[in-house]
């Protein structure tokens, strides 16, 4: 290898500051045996949002010619390591319209390398990731994902876990000892981070995954129209307006076809059809639209439409009505409502089995309050945070213990 | 449809809804537009559409309601909508108003009230677009609204200040450091009450926040109802601004409210009224200490209890201090009489 | 609701004969074009139509919305927006007003609105001067604005109604600046035959915004934000939309002579004397006046001596241009604009009909000059100083190709 092309596929917005440390991380470590580097977000994700899933980018070479080959473009075509810092990216990312869903490991040269923070099993991970046409290996960092804001941002050393398992997946371009000298160097360094950096060098699991392992589903896409296809006067038209349910009843709103954004959430809610009440306020504060209204007057959340913000689930009056469970635990965008009318006990087991789940329902996410990142971090730091079991800090707590 | 007649112009009759069960159950801004997760502007788009219904057009202003929204090449509208430059929500209010009026006088269109509906954020309305706000509001002959959705910074640039960003927040161009810890010490501008103040004849400004839909809602109908150009002003907590949990959203802006920073009020002919926790803190409740909503955010993580005093105060200043609480920082004639006589 | 029209003048087919100036010949076409939006704000020199205009509505002629802006920026965006829900719309401005204006300029071509502007030609401060510079109207010429330029009351009256008619054909949608240079706008009254309403709706069909109308019952959304994977495509568009306008333009100057019974055979330049002279001057607006005379002067003394009075400057009459310049001995530009730094430090339309001479199979010498700029007046001695520059050039074969400014006290 001459170069070494690393992408690090992220949450906007939420993992921002942590995508810039690994990849400036990444050129200061290389600089230290020697190499060239640059480092980069992509254009087209700015102005990032929460969650949308974004790429920055890391290239270093042996020589500033081979850098430069590839600089002066908006994304590599082809990476040598591709860093995800969320294991919900696995089920695909969906950046922006038109985009379609493209598989995480899309990228991927065949042969390199797919990184993640995941706390799940490689046959797990391996439902998500799409298979690919090619072998490579998976790489795992057992950690929680490390989500921030813009302005505040959580010390759980996962750069440096991630600088560390670099040096082990492409030493010929990261020492172990480079990365450690960039770290001292830089701003947020420690020599705490240096040893967390080993330990995730020497804690790295790595195996390698063949061509008829993963998702077999198609992942959508789109073919953009020429030129003379396109309407004139920058128009495109409208979305219609949505229709009733079913038999003149509930509301099913059209959506935008070249943008689900469903890839944007890290939690998605499980709604209890029996104990609505039928408030209204988790449809009505949607941001995004996306419950259908049914016939019965009950609220669906639409899975291909859910970002997973986690309004209704605060917002929502009854009890463990609406709970935010992480994506991980779910295989597909099933409608929920449908479930429950096909079979309301088989859904209520269901159900109980996800919300239940204490791993599952724990608050990915969010600033709440200072000093909030450092009291997740008393415990269990090295999974990247403490174990609470609770799903929100404070809030309905003992709904979800025991 | 039923119509009415105000100034000569027909508006739609659109009467407020009576609670929540009887909101439109349509959306006529829908999923798929590339917002943050639980972002209130999106709320907002959703809301005034739903409340103006379908024989409506909107002009959008560039922001994060215009590029959000449409990344790339596509969108949630469902009513139809057109690009508008930054400074250019009163323009496009006027323009289209205008165009509208002038082909209906003249037979060349189908006469029908419809519409028109201009949205700004702080940045495009109170900093660049506010000329031309204002000349729309002193025309009385044309009916729109212009909605400005306030997230408090320039957000879709990736979050700089402007004239409606709180005291010392952080922003990209206020960034707490060792050396300064507030680059920004400006106080917000009144926007709503600026627009009330300075234009008599305009008949409609309000002041809005998601988190109470059904008022949000009912508003953005009166000021299509009443006739003329008329302005609402919306607060928007943004999660990725202001930095806290998106499931917090609704919280915040209650809190917003609650803490008497941002006040609910409309001024119809001159007339104030206050609307919900404000009233209430117009009569007497008192108002939670601004703290418990700053430290809930990311972008006040910076502050010392001397920013969060100040803070405090400035707010007190607003319902202890102004004629008209929450709305117009004049004091009271007597008070001003005093003070000159005792000099 | 009651339907509002226009007081009806006395039918018939004659035309008016009447002593107007040039922004009054302007509000006179509007009228007749039953203009429907109109905003104003003030700037000299090109105001003066904005009066007229008002004239017209409070005078019960012309039924429009007549909104005076707060600035120009405004003025401008005000006028788009109404054209984008169908109406017929004009706006105006000179000099820094429409720089000010620039941000709606650069979007109406793109969102493909017709507007008609009509363009005062003003110097462009620093300092605040009034005179005529071209600079002003030039400065658009890349992004997609059709221009041209006028210097008579009756090219005035006769080229806005053409320009309707070219803006809003469906196969072009694209806004057009007539400019005009400030003294005979405000200045000179002159006799200027104005038609009949009943030749002008058979000349102008009414603006139908199509597909691209913005209302109820067309939902579309227009431009929505693009990145790099759409925006060559919309270019690409408007190249192709440019490109029409040449044979629309034809097609409407054809049509003008059919109905009207006037105007000129060819659309693109007036010629003056030019088909046997040696030494051919270009220029565009009113500087042709002291040209012509200067010309009959040269001939008198026996030097072959024409003008080539450029209309349209976009589209750029490139072929046609070249053919009437090549069978020159030589060619001098008068720019009454500036662009420093340029190649040979030429005027703007020095500089063009050079680009379109480079391929030419017959390449006369060509002369730059500048000229004229703030208003300074074009001498018969600065254009005698020109035509004898260029019949060196013309004698010797080739020419110095650095710029000649001329006028300058020094």
């Amino acid at each position: 290898m001459a170069a070494l092309i690393c992408e690090v596929v992220y949450r906007g917005i939420f993992q921002k500051n942590l995508a810039a440390r690994i990849t400036r991380g990444i050129v200061l470590s290389a600089r230290k045996s020697g190499r060239w580097g640059i480092a980069f977000g992509r254009y087209g994700d700015s102005p990032q949002r929460n969650g949308i899933p974004a790429k920055d980018f890391a290239i270093v070479a042996d020589t500033k010619e081979e850098l430069e080959q590839n600089m002066a473009r908006y994304e590599p075509k082809h990476v040598d390591v591709t860093i995800a810092v969320d294991d919900t990216l696995s089920k695909g990312v969906e950046s922006w319209a038109w985009y379609g869903l493209q598989p995480i490991n899309r990228l991927t040269v065949p042969n390199g390398t797919l990184l993640m923070t995941s706390l799940q099993s490689y046959d797990s991970l391996l439902q998500d990731i799409h298979k690919k046409d090619a072998p490579y290996k998976l790489a795992l960092i057992r950690a929680k994902a490390s989500f921030s804001g813009l302005w505040v941002y959580r010390e759980d050393h996962t750069e440096v876990r991630i600088l560390g398992a670099l040096a082990k997946i492409a030493p010929s371009f990261l020492t172990l000892q480079g990365v450690g000298e960039a770290i001292r160097e830089s701003e947020w360094g420690s020599d705490l981070k240096v040893d967390s950096a080993k330990k995730a060098y020497e804690r790295l699991e790595s195996r390698d995954v063949t061509m008829t392992e993963g998702n077999a589903e198609i992942p959508y896409s789109f073919e953009m129209p020429k030129w003379w296809e396109m309407r004139e006067g920058v128009t495109i038209p409208a979305i219609p307006v949505g229709k009733p349910k079913e038999a003149g009843k509930g509301y099913v709103p059209e959506r935008n076809p070249y943008f689900k954004k469903f890839t944007t959430r890290t939690m998605r809610p499980v709604v209890n059809f029996d104990t609505c009440v039928k408030c209204t306020l988790c449809w009505i504060q949607c941001p995004d639209s996306c419950f259908d209204v049914m016939p019965d007057g009950t609220y669906d959340a639409n899975m291909e439409a859910c970002c997973g913000c986690g309004v209704c689930e605060a917002v929502c009056p009854v009890e463990n009505c609406i709970t935010m469970v992480n994506e991980s635990v779910f295989d597909d965008n099933a409608s929920q409502w449908e479930m429950w009318r096909k079979d309301k006990q088989t859904y209520q087991a269901w159900m109980a089995e996800k919300i239940g789940d204490k791993n599952a329902t724990v608050r990915s996410h969010g600033f709440r309050f200072r000093g909030q990142y450092e009291k997740e971090l008393e415990k269990n730091f090295e999974g990247g945070g403490a174990e609470i079991t609770a799903g929100i800090p404070g809030e309905n707590a003992q709904h979800k213990e025991g | 449809m039923a119509e009415t007649t105000t100034f000569g112009n027909a508006t739609q009759i659109l009467e407020p809804f009576r609670g929540v069960k009887r909101v439109t159950i349509e959306e006529y801004f829908t999923s798929g537009h590339r917002t943050c997760q639980g972002c209130e502007s999106a709320l907002v788009m959703k809301l005034m559409v739903k409340a103006s219904g379908p024989r409506t057009i909107v002009l959008g202003s560039t922001g994060c309601m215009y590029v959000a929204n449409t990344t790339y090449y596509t969108t949630p509208w469902v009513v139809p909508w057109m690009h508008t430059q930054l400074g250019s929500s009163g323009s496009a209010a006027l323009g289209t108003a205008a165009g509208l009026k002038a082909l209906m006088r003249k037979g060349k269109m189908k006469s029908e009230p419809i519409n028109v509906i201009a949205f700004c954020g702080d940045g495009g309305g109170a900093d660049m677009g506010l000329g031309a706000i204002s000349a729309t509001l002193t025309h009385k002959e044309y009916n729109s609204l212009i909605l400005l959705y306030d997230n408090e910074s320039y957000a879709n640039t990736d979050i700089q200040l402007s004239g409606m960003t709180p005291y010392g927040a952080n922003t990209t161009f206020s960034p707490p450091g060792k050396v300064k810890r507030l680059i920004h010490t400006r106080w917000k501008k009144n926007m709503a009450g600026l627009m009330a103040a300075g234009h008599p004849e305009c008949r409609y400004v309000a002041t809005v926040c998601a988190s109470y839909a059904v008022e949000m809602m009912n508003k953005v109908r009166r000021a299509l109802t009443i006739g003329g150009p008329t302005f609402i002003h919306s607060l928007d907590p943004c999660p990725k601004g202001w930095d806290y949990d998106p499931m917090l959203s609704h919280e915040l802006g209650e809190l917003a409210i609650e803490t008497g920073i941002f006040p609910l009020y409309e001024v119809e002919d001159g007339q104030v009224k206050y609307y919900g926790k404000t009233k209430a803190i117009v009569e007497g409740r008192a108002r939670k200490p601004v703290r418990e909503y700053l430290l809930k955010q990311g972008r006040f993580a910076h502050f010392v209890e001397e920013d969060l005093d100040y803070f405090q105060a400035k707010v007190d200043e607003m319902w202890e201090k102004w004629e008209i609480p929450a709305v117009v920082p004049f004091r009271r004639l007597d008070a001003t009489r005093a003070a000159l006589s005792a000099k | 609701m009651a339907v509002v029209t226009p007081a009806a003048p006395a039918a018939t087919e004659e035309d008016k004969e009447l002593l107007i100036s040039g922004s009054e010949a302007v509000a006179e076409a509007l009228t007749l074009a039953d203009l429907d939006v109109v905003t104003a704000y003030p700037i000299r020199p090109y105001d003066t139509v904005m009066q007229a205009i008002a004239k017209k509505i409070s005078g019960g002629q012309l039924v429009a919305e007549y909104i005076v802006a707060e600035g120009e920026h405004s003025q401008f965006e005000i006028v788009k927006h109404a054209s984008t829900v169908g109406a017929r719309v004009f706006c105006g401005s000179s000099g820094v007003g429409w720089m000010y204006a620039m941000e709606c300029l650069v979007v109406t071509p793109p969102l493909r609105v017709p507007m008609v502007a009509l363009v005062g030609n003003r110097a462009l401060d620093d300092p605040g001067a009034f005179g005529v510079e071209h600079n002003d109207a030039l400065v658009v010429r890349d992004v997609g604005w059709m221009l041209c330029w006028i210097d008579t009351s009756q090219e005035a009256l006769d080229t806005t109604l053409i320009a309707y008619r070219v803006a809003e054909d469906r196969r072009v949608f694209l806004p057009l600046a007539i400019s005009a240079d400030g003294a005979f706008l405000t200045h000179s009254q002159a006799l200027t035959m104005v038609p009949p309403k009943s030749k002008v709706d058979r000349f102008l069909p009414r603006y139908d915004r199509g597909d691209l109308l913005l209302h109820p019952d067309n939902p579309i959304t227009v431009a929505p934000q693009a990145n790099e994977d759409w925006v060559i495509e919309i270019r690409r568009q408007n190249y192709e939309a440019m490109a029409r306008a040449v044979t629309v333009i034809d097609e409407a100057y054809a049509d003008f002579r059919r109905v009207f019974g006037r105007g000129p055979e060819n659309p693109w330049f007036e010629e003056y004397m030019a088909d046997d002279a040696d030494v051919i001057l270009v220029g565009m607006g009113t500087i042709s006046l002291p040209i012509k005379v200067a010309i009959r002067e040269l001939r008198a003394k026996g030097k072959k001596v024409g003008l080539v009075r450029l209309r349209w400057f976009r589209p750029f009459p490139t072929e046609r241009l070249v053919a009437a310049l090549s069978r020159a001995k030589a060619v001098g530009v008068i720019d009454r604009d500036y662009s420093f730094g340029s190649p040979f430090g030429s005027g703007v339309v020095a500089n063009e009909i050079r680009a379109a001479l480079y391929n030419a199979e017959r390449r006369p010498p060509l002369l730059s000059f500048i000229c004229g700029l703030g208003g300074r007046e074009v001498t018969l001695e600065d254009v005698y100083k020109a035509t004898d520059l260029c019949y060196a050039a013309a004698t010797s074969g080739k020419s110095d190709p650095k710029t000649h400014w001329l006028g300058v006290r020094e």
